[in-house]
């Protein structure tokens, strides 16, 4: 699965740090979604779509061996 | 009591069992009464004297100190560590069970080299074995959260 959580945070002109507080969790657990570490659950999946106002699909997008 | 009720009533208990964490400030508790034990089991090997009880005592807390802060918060508990504790957990299970089995034989194979005649199986006490698992748990769990800093 790759994401485009940095380019949202970019329009949005949001730090790790920033993003981290908004949706109650670590800058560490947004750094490894980012960097396609850690997938998040649905709960902070939808908890990030809250915050950039755009639907998961958007963010979220399946590759081709998942 | 119904069955249902009984079910619903089972799994909230367990799963506050899993659930269960002390707050972040006891990490720090642990840490010092693992390493004031550390430090007293350390000195009586300087002293003379019949220590034997007092040792065991202090391995018996070295243990409650990891485990306290094995138990413990972090400062954000959020998905992600509760994610790197369970794979902490699988990995620390795996070892340890590895290291029951194979470290008896390992002393084995090692004393039969060293002096034949001696060399007989000794199983691990539980100091040992829960020690390594404490410590595969923490180091693998440091590491897994250093490398996703």
């Amino acid at each position: 699965m790759k994401n485009t959580l940095k380019v949202e945070r970019a329009i949005l002109n949001l730090t790790q740090d920033e993003l981290a507080q908004e949706i109650g969790v670590s800058r560490q657990t947004i750094n490894s979604i980012e960097t396609n570490r850690y997938v998040p659950s649905t709960l902070l999946s939808l908890k990030l779509s809250k915050v950039f106002n755009k639907p998961v699909n958007d963010f979220f997008k399946l590759e081709e061996h998942d | 009591m119904n069955k249902q009720k009984f079910c619903e009533a089972e799994e909230r208990r367990l799963n506050w069992l899993i659930n269960f964490k002390l707050p972040n400030y006891w990490k720090n508790i642990g840490w010092g009464i693992f390493f004031a034990s550390l430090v007293l089991i350390l000195s009586t090997k300087f002293l003379d004297g019949d220590f034997d009880l007092l040792k065991s005592i202090l391995k018996k807390a070295m243990l409650i100190g990891l485990l306290i802060v094995t138990i413990s918060r972090e400062k954000i508990e959020d998905e992600f560590i509760e994610n790197l504790r369970s794979k902490s957990f699988s990995l620390a299970f795996i070892f340890g069970v590895i290291y029951v089995l194979a470290q008896p034989l390992v002393n084995y194979i090692v004393s039969l080299i060293l002096q034949s005649e001696k060399a007989n199986f000794e199983d691990l006490g539980d100091f040992q074995i829960l020690w390594f698992l404490l410590a595969v748990y923490l180091t693998a769990f440091w590491s897994l959260k250093r490398k996703n800093a």
